[in-house]
């Protein structure tokens, strides 16, 4: 990162804050708000954006199917905490269910990823095809749930420990749930950038976001590369499905939803930067939380949820390889 | 193609003494004239069958919009309205390899454009509706001129998801404005009698026809002019065909400015057919609806828009009428499949196999098949 | 003579639709460089490519150490032995000089078992170690491209283009280096500049039009003025 990015970046993060700022007629309160809803739901951007980026960088595939997998993750975790749905796990503490339904939701999502590789591996050479072939899986898994569950929204009822528990930010109160998502989600971001900088397979995957073909002319099995990051990237994004389900709960709609915004995350951070990944996941979900704040100011609903469609669109307007891209 | 066979196949002695016009005309067009004729008479026939008239049932002083052949034209129009998309649609990826996910802003906005104008402008509703025709061809030229000027500075995938977050945001957009009506969606009540599909059916049934045939023959031009090998130039390679020396987005434009007010055609077609414009005609189901079929019927070819659609539209309302049902049991849960509400689950299902094992689709497959069948014939005669 | 250690039979290739090899016959000798030979265009590096399987080969053999290579897999042909050091240099610049090399390690010990003797070829890459490749001038992204190949232990190593766009001194330096790896390693080489190719190298293939017209020993070809005008078109000196 350069110094000229530093300056853009905090330019717009103030600006953001600002407008926050200035349309809550200057109250700290929703100032606060607008931060740690921010930061939050940046977070689980980050979380769908992440594997996005990764499969992108690597093999030039933008995968569609990356929002249903975040919903995936939210309906399995949704149906083993809460009575009554597919699943029973037969564990009588919340907290513990919790843990087990974040669990298998990753694990869902990392089979899910591994098939999916293996699906679109006869069409690797055709670019069109992977393009609608990963839209034509994110259709079936979006009528797979509706098959399996209901079109009905699940609001998440079953409160425990640290969902139930707030703490006072700027005169807010808030539940310490999103302390935990963002401490989560943080460790995961620094775990993957180790994973990237540190490891031999990390950097097999950055060059191979640069140059393919001379990574397996180096005698590297480029395929279970794109297997790996398939499998993290769907993982990752199931995972963030769960964790963000106790307070989303589970609806049809929040995969695509949180794939346009992470779109606009990683278009936003430059197509295929790791590091662009996470800061534009911030940007987006400040951005995100200032215009939900803003829609209900001036009563009008619709504004928070056409916000990523218009963030994704001015991207690529005024910059189309976004802030930390390489000229293409 | 069958240009380029066309030339080879042609023999010296064949250009000294050509066959008369009409037999070259028939031999190449009588599927599309039976096919033609065949939708001319379906109505009718259809009444004649069953002895339902095709123009309703005569209640009291009105006539009803009852029975089967007025059921059947129903069915039809909305054929001719899907197929219209689907073949814009291929006009632009299958063609020209411009991929959109937002197809479905044009196929919106034609209901919504004529909706409005009918509903709103207290005027003669003849006066209405032809002007709210003519309105929808303006924006959606106009749109789909300004969203292709884009399409140079955004390529490939960013071109898809740009289309992608306008057409959401108008599908959102249209839900809460209340000028549309919002998510109930906007009554058309006001239409003149002769495209009122509850009171003449008949006469739409025979506009959707129309426009369906229309279609198919400027599509059918314009892929086989000199334009449509440009088209084809910038689907196999849009950086050689501009090394080349042609203006692709000159090309370009005129692929996606047609392909964008066949798709408003075809919405109005939709809503009229509805009596409505609901947000879900700009919603992604249409879009998903457009490129699923393109790529079932056979991606860049001109029947396989037509065939998908028909193929798969009498399927659905098969598979919806009956009540097959598919129970697994795996102990640890089980779940229920009924095909007559998860139809769009086994169209993805059915899509992503098509992909994987047939990528030229069923018509492009068909062609291959046939391509193939004929070098053996070919084989066998020389060696005999 | 022992038997050639790559041994390239009539192969033709294709780049999507376009016939870029026809009947591509030669040998590359155990030991010592050969060198590829040929204008712009004639398909030098088509050849490697495909003896990578980076481009496939539609007819003919290719064999390596005894061994048929064609139609097997880019990875599985390189860790057989084979080493690139491809045209335009294609190092990593996002990668460190340091991870330009460990991404190159088959085993974990080929880095520390190789390093010393990368550094004596090319010392400048210790004193640039931490530094990103894109940082890098030409020759020493050359030279790391190099080194890059040397890490595990290959036995054929393919070098297209190595002096192209360097300064003189820079281009012997490489040309040292070539050498002196030569004394352990086979080395196909592709070069445009005569008068570095016939320093170097010990045998010759000519290619022309995508096909192989000519072969021998490098010394013979530097007194057959007829030859190099063909399909050179240099002069000798
Ligand atoms: N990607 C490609 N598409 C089409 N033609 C190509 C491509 N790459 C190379 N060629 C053609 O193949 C021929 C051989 O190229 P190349 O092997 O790079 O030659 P050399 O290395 O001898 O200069 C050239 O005529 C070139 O135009
Ligand atoms: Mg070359």
């Amino acid at each position: 990162m350069t110094r000229s990015d530093a300056v853009l970046i905090t330019a717009i993060v103030g600006a953001i804050l600002s407008f926050s700022f200035i349309s809550s007629g200057g109250n700290v309160g929703s100032f606060g708000i607008t931060i740690l809803s921010g930061l939050f739901q940046g977070m689980l951007l980050f979380l769908v954006a992440a594997g996005l980026s990764l499969i992108f960088g690597l093999m030039d595939v933008l995968n569609f199917a990356q929002g249903a997998y975040f919903m995936v993750g939210a309906y399995l975790a949704y149906d083993i905490q809460h009575t009554g749905g597919l699943i029973d796990v037969g564990i009588a503490d919340p907290g513990l269910r919790f843990i087990v339904g974040v669990i298998a939701a990753t694990l869902a999502g990392a089979v899910l990823g591994v098939l999916l590789e293996l699906l679109l591996r006869p069409v690797y050479k055709r670019h069109l095809f992977l393009l609608v072939l990963t839209f034509g899986v994110s259709i079936v898994m979006l009528e797979g749930i509706k098959a399996f569950y209901s079109v009905t929204p699940y609001t998440w009822t079953e409160f425990f420990g640290i969902r139930e528990a707030q703490f006072t930010f700027l005169g807010q109160n808030f539940t310490q749930y999103r302390l935990f998502v963002l401490a989560v989600g943080f460790a995961l971001m620094v775990g993957i950038s180790l994973l990237l900088n540190r490891t031999r397979i990390g950097i097999i995957i950055r060059a191979g976001v640069q140059d393919r073909e001379m990574v397996s002319a180096l005698g590297i099995n480029v395929q279970t590369v794109f297997t790996f990051v398939f499998t993290l990237g769907c993982a990752v994004a199931a995972f963030g499905g769960a964790i963000a389900a106790p307070f989303l709960g589970a609806t049809i709609t929040m995969g695509t939803t949180y794939l346009v915004a992470a779109i606009a995350v990683i278009v936003l951070g430059g197509l295929g930067s790791y590091e662009g990944t996470a800061i534009g996941a911030m940007i987006v979900g400040l951005a995100l939380a200032a215009m939900q704040q803003f829609s209900i100011t001036i009563n009008q609903p619709v504004l928070a949820s056409i916000t990523p469609m218009m963030l994704l669109i001015a991207v690529l307007l005024i910059r189309p390889r976004g802030l930390f891209g390489q000229e293409r | 193609m069958d240009n380029v066979q066309d030339v080879f196949q042609e023999t010296p002695q064949d250009v000294f003494r050509p066959p008369p016009m009409w037999r070259v005309f028939l031999r190449e067009h009588w599927l599309h004239l039976l096919i033609v004729a065949v939708l001319i008479v379906l109505p009718h026939a259809i009444g004649w069958i069953t002895g339902d008239s095709p123009f309703g049932r005569v209640r009291g002083s009105r006539v009803i919009m009852a029975g089967e052949s007025t059921y059947w034209q129903a069915i039809f129009i909305e054929m001719f309205s899907l197929a219209v998309l689907v073949m814009s649609y291929n006009l632009m990826f299958g063609f020209t390899g411009v991929i959109s996910f937002g197809h479905a802003l044009f196929f919106g906005i034609g209901g919504y454009a004529v909706g409005i104008v009918v509903q709103y402008w207290d005027v003669d509703p003849n006066l209405a509706f032809i002007a709210g025709v003519l309105l929808v061809i303006f924006i959606t030229s106009i749109l789909g001129l300004l969203i292709g000027l884009l399409s140079l500075r955004l390529r490939g995938i960013y071109f898809a998801i740009f289309t992608l977050a306008i057409a959401e945001m108008a599908w959102l957009y249209a839900g809460s404005w209340r000028l549309t009506r919002g998510e109930d969606g906007l009554t058309i009540n006001r239409l003149p009698e002769w495209i009122d599909p509850e009171r003449s059916r008949l006469m739409v049934y025979y506009i959707g026809l129309a426009l369906f045939v229309t279609a198919f023959l400027v599509i059918r031009r314009l892929v086989r002019s000199p334009a449509g090998a440009v088209f084809q130039a910038i689907r196999e390679n849009e950086d050689r065909a501009k090394a080349i020396g042609y203006n692709t987005l000159r090309y370009k434009l005129l692929s996606i400015v047609v392909a964008s007010v066949l798709a408003g055609l075809a919405g109005i077609l939709m809503g009229i057919l509805n009596k409505s414009a609901r947000p879900e005609l700009l919603g992604v189901t249409y879009t998903v609806d457009a490129l699923l079929i393109t790529i079932i019927g056979g991606v860049g070819t001109l029947a396989g828009p037509v065939v998908g659609t028909a193929g798969l539209h009498l399927l659905e309302l098969w598979v919806r009428d009956s009540s097959i049902i598919l129970s697994l049991n795996l102990g640890l849960f089980e779940f229920t499949l009924n095909f007559s509400q998860d139809w769009i689950l086994i169209i993805g299902v059915v899509f992503v196999v098509v992909v994987l094992v047939f990528p030229y689709g069923l018509v492009g497959t068909w062609y291959r098949l046939r391509a193939r069948v004929g070098d053996w014939w070919e084989r066998r005669r020389a060696t005999t | 003579m022992s038997a050639p250690l790559l041994r390239v039979r009539e192969i033709d290739a294709f780049i999507e639709q376009f016939h870029i090899l026809e009947d591509v016959t030669f040998d590359v000798p155990d030991g010592g460089i050969t060198v590829l030979l040929g204008r712009n265009g004639a398909g030098k590096t088509t050849t490697l490519r495909s003896v990578l399987g980076m481009t496939s080969v539609t007819s003919g053999d290719i064999e390596y150490n005894g061994q048929s290579i064609v139609g097997k897999k880019t990875h599985t042909i390189a860790q057989m032995g084979i080493g690139y050091v491809p045209e335009h240099r294609a190092i990593f610049s996002e990668l460190t000089v340091q991870e330009n090399l460990r991404i190159a390690a088959r085993h974990k010990d080929d880095l520390p078992r190789n390093i010393e003797m990368i550094f004596t070829l090319f010392p400048d890459l210790k004193r640039l170690y931490q530094l990103q490749g894109g940082n890098l001038s030409g020759g020493q992204q050359q030279m790391l491209a190099i080194a890059r190949a040397l890490v595990p232990d290959n036995r054929l190593l393919l070098i297209d283009e190595p002096s192209e766009g360097l300064a003189p001194v820079i281009i012997e330096q490489v040309i040292a280096a070539i050498k002196a790896l030569a004394e352990t390693k086979t080395v196909l080489l592709v070069e445009q500049n005569f008068r570095v190719a016939s320093q170097l190298a010990d045998n010759y293939v000519i290619m022309d039009h995508g096909q192989s017209v000519a072969h021998g020993v490098m010394a013979s070809l530097s007194q057959d003025d007829e030859i190099v005008q063909r399909y050179l078109g240099v002069g000798m000196h």
